[in-house]
């Protein structure tokens, strides 16, 4: 007698669409999701523990590794985490470098969230549009730091180096073209039918699965909840900044891509901000050379691209610290994963794997 | 009876053949046997100069570069990939249908090599020109998803076999306002006969006659030959490659081969039903325009496969059971009415 | 930034829960509390109006080599508020009730923290290890933690102890 039944599907670690080494263990009927499995770990360097082997100032690079399309973010998490177990006060300048490069930073990760996005659709050649925009901005990190991706910018106390004559009119030349960019996102992917049928009313996540799973960054923001630590904690310079916190409004995979398409104009708009009122001073603030922050502990989060990362280090008194402890939003965005696929159709479920945007370098750790 | 330089060619040939042989069966055979060359080497270099031109072209549509290290420009880059293909590891999975898997790649390359015996390339230059030509040509076509669905289930993966269920829903949803738009044509026409069909259009081209029956078609089209924005069935980001995941070198080109040559069979096919086949102002001699309109037709297609994404398997079949065979059928009801006006006329 | 949550706060969680205490002194205190009232405390840092505590932004622990310390960072949406809980639990049998009973969204970072540190948490809906290979033994975010040697046997990846040689 024939009869059906269901199968378990694995989606990675090597797949085209799976965002680096996630493996997703997807159970089908026929076509139809009726559940899935997210298994990481395929990228775990112990990264934790090797920090705990480190001097403060040997830690961040290893920061740079974690979400590494969006390396300022992280620097700059670590850098305050450890600035606040220290007590550093960082000069005016640094901080408006800092908030210039975070958000150029949280431009070009959304850059990669657009271009996976439209691969995974299956139209290719989106994401060659959103690269060819993210290498402007990687070629602005290049002259300030002299690094791409894993740019190690961002010091304790400060950032490495000033920001140049060359940066400031290279980013201010960027800004200009965010428009006409945003423009032509419009015509290739936002008003097209497909791509609105696609994602339109999929993988829907209600403000109370949202809050449950403890999801954040343009996750929850999508769901419609205000929660954004720039706007909420006003580190470092972000007080200084009169920008507006894009909401979503049912949480489909529809608002999490226009949530993240209307962050890169408010990023924009911050970054003018700063290069308006960048202050003349110091780049550094005076930290000992020899790092020893006073016993302790001290959480601080701020928010990455993909929402809040924490960092939470145990301080002995010596150079290195005891125990640190990240926070990373990837990991704890994805448990929304099994809501967002069930019921939905196996061409969803890649959607749900690109707009809810885990980065294995973060999930791993 | 007909003109055109082909054609003459082709006459004179076989003089010089019946000069030599005597015997007309043998005669014919000869002919057939050098037209069948002919259309196999049409076939594979259109593999190869679309290669390249799909990777210039996608290259354009994508502002980059696209190959350009091999030969001048990258002239050459398809046979390299050509020669990388022949020389790669033949793989076969553990646990397959070994017959059924060796089978697909090649049964697929059947039908798409067969169907152009049933083109008419210039006046009076087609290789079979039966009575019956469109619905062979049909017939044969939809035959392309069998081999489909062997692969799929043969590979013994569930990403093929997923592929392969694709198909048989994309073919049975498809097919259908395919062949009811292709109707209208026949009913103008008054008969199934290709050249016949070209015939009809020396005055207007049925795009003109016909233009809801040329939308439908150019969808089903891209449906028929899996391209985007319809190629569930190798919807890389879900499941991978579809029916040929499992597949490696040379069969694996042989699945290549037969896409391309599905994609220029949608283009000639295209050419010949709704853009007047050879017709064309008389400073070209008639294959010259034929060529110019498919090559027109491909790169339409490709336009297309490179600007959209992928549909979903649920929208697309709706919009095939739901949309497209309605206005199929409004169609063919349209041109009937049409019809009797002008005959009342 | 958010404020600390208040001390006087603190007073009426120390009087309600007899084994909370924190460090008056300090310049924001931690609470702690034994294990066997953890759950309740949390409850009532989550459920209680004035509290509201509805986020746990920071789930981890801590090896003290003596003993290992839970860490939970609080924040309260509602308040702008940040509280800190920390539970020290025995080291050879380091057990907590899972926090996932309260907060469904510490269902992974509950899971990391018992395959790096060790920590089994009662009543949790999945205890399985998430980064490390399901054979692997031991712990390595543990301060006496030495690492195994990956080998392969019969086409299986397995996990020994190094030689003590080096």
């Amino acid at each position: 007698m024939a009869q059906t039944e269901k199968f378990v599907l694995n989606m990675g670690p090597q797949h085209p669409s799976t965002h680096g080494v996630l493996q997703v263990q997807v159970e089908l009927d026929g076509e139809n999701i009726v559940g899935a499995t997210p298994v990481m770990g395929y990228l775990h360097r112990g990264i934790e523990k090797l920090m705990e082997s480190r001097t403060y100032v040997q830690c961040v690079p290893y920061t740079d590794r974690l979400d590494y399309v969006s390396a300022m973010n992280n620097n700059l998490g670590f850098c305050m985490a450890v600035e606040k177990l220290a007590n550093i006060e960082v000069p005016r300048r640094a901080e408006y470098i800092r908030v210039i490069c975070a958000e150029l930073n949280r431009i070009a990760s959304h850059h990669v969230f657009i271009g996976s996005l439209t691969n995974d659709l299956g139209s290719a050649t989106g994401m060659i549009y959103a690269f060819r925009d993210r290498e402007k901005i990687l070629d602005l990190f290049n002259i300030i730091c002299g690094a791409r991706m894993t740019a190690h910018y961002i010091r304790i106390g400060g950032v490495a180096a000033d920001a140049q004559e060359e940066f400031l009119r290279d980013t201010q030349k960027f800004i200009d073209y965010v428009p006409a960019m945003l423009d032509e996102y419009d015509r290739i992917f936002t008003g097209n039918e497909i791509f609105q049928a696609r994602m339109q009313n999929t993988s829907i996540i209600t403000k109370e699965d949202a809050l449950k799973y403890s999801m954040s960054g343009p996750n929850i923001r999508a769901s419609g909840i205000d929660y954004d630590i720039r706007k909420i904690d006003k580190y470092g310079a972000y007080g200084d900044f009169d920008f507006e916190i894009p909401l979503g409004k049912q949480g489909d995979n529809w608002d999490r891509y226009i949530v993240r398409l209307k962050e890169i104009q408010q990023s924009a708009n911050i970054i003018q901000q700063a290069l308006d009122n960048l202050p003349e001073g110091p780049y550094m603030a005076k930290v000992p050379k020899v790092l020893k922050p006073p016993k302790g502990d001290a959480y601080h989060r701020v928010e990455n691209t993909r929402g809040e990362l924490g960092f939470y280090i145990v301080s002995d008194g010596s150079t290195k610290p005891y125990r640190v402890h990240i926070r990373r939003p990837s990991i704890v965005n994805l448990q929304a994963l099994d809501t967002m696929c069930r019921g939905m159709l196996l061409a969803d479920a890649v959607t749900a794997f690109a707009t809810i945007d885990p980065l294995m370098g973060e999930v791993d750790c | 009876m007909h003109s055109g330089i082909l054609y003459s060619t082709a006459q004179a040939l076989r003089e010089i053949l019946m000069s030599l042989v005597g015997v007309p069966l043998l005669v014919d055979i000869i002919m057939t046997v050098i037209c069948a060359t002919i259309l196999l080497l049409i076939m594979a270099t259109s593999a190869l100069v679309f290669t390249l031109g799909e990777r210039k072209i996608c290259a354009f549509i994508q502002v980059r570069i696209g190959p350009n290290r091999v030969g001048p420009g990258g002239l050459l880059q398809s046979v390299a990939d050509m020669i990388k293909l022949m020389d790669k590891e033949d793989i076969v999975p553990r646990g397959i249908d070994k017959w059924l898997w060796v089978l697909s790649p090649i049964l697929l390359l059947v039908p798409s090599a067969l169907i152009y015996a049933f083109f008419p390339f210039d006046d009076g230059v087609i290789l079979a020109d039966v009575n019956v030509g469109l619905f062979l040509l049909i017939a044969i076509t939809s035959q392309t998803v069998l081999p489909f669905l062997m692969g799929g289930y043969a590979s013994n993966s569930k990403y093929s076999l997923i592929g392969g269920m694709r198909t048989v829903a994309q073919m049975l949803g498809y097919e259908v306002p395919m062949v009811f738009a292709l109707m209208g044509i026949v009913m103008l026409t008054g008969s199934l006969k290709m050249s016949a069909i070209v015939e009809a259009q020396s005055n207007v081209w049925f795009i003109v006659l016909q233009p809801l029956a040329f939308l439908i078609y150019i969808v089903t089209a891209l449906v028929e030959s899996n391209r985007p924005p319809f190629n569930l069935v190798e919807g890389e980001s879900e499941i991978i490659a579809g029916p040929f995941t499992e597949y490696t070198g040379m069969r694996w080109a042989l699945f290549f081969l037969a896409e391309f040559s599905n994609l220029m069979c949608i283009g000639i096919l295209t050419t010949t039903l709704f853009l007047g086949g050879w017709h064309g102002p008389d400073f070209l001699p008639g294959f010259a325009w034929f060529w110019i309109k498919t090559f027109i037709c491909v790169l339409f297609y490709q336009w297309v496969g490179w600007t959209f994404p992928r549909l979903r398997i649920d929208t697309m079949l709706s919009f095939g059971w739901k949309v497209l065979l309605p206005i199929a059928l409004v169609n063919v009801l349209l041109t009937g009415v049409g019809i009797y006006i002008y005959n009342i006329m | 930034m958010g404020t600390y949550f208040e001390i006087d706060k603190l007073e009426l969680l120390k009087a309600q829960f007899d084994t909370a205490e924190f460090d008056a002194e300090a310049n924001e205190p931690a609470i702690y509390i034994g294990k066997e009232q953890l759950l309740d405390l949390m409850k009532v840092l989550r459920e209680t109006p004035t509290y509201s505590f509805d986020r746990m932004s920071c789930l981890t622990a801590v090896d003290y080599k003596e003993y290992f310390e839970m860490v939970y960072c609080l924040y309260s949406r509602r308040f702008d508020k940040w509280v800190t809980v920390k539970v020290k639990l025995d080291h050879d049998n380091p057990e907590v009730e899972s926090m996932t009973q309260i907060w469904e969204g510490t269902n992974f970072e509950e899971r990391e923290t018992y395959d790096l540190m060790g920590i089994k948490f009662l009543h949790h809906p999945d205890l399985r290890r998430i980064l490390m290979p399901d054979n692997y033994d031991g712990h390595p975010l543990q301060k006496d933690f030495v690492p195994l040697e990956p080998r392969i046997e019969g086409g299986v990846l397995t996990w020994h102890k190094q030689k003590s040689s080096s």
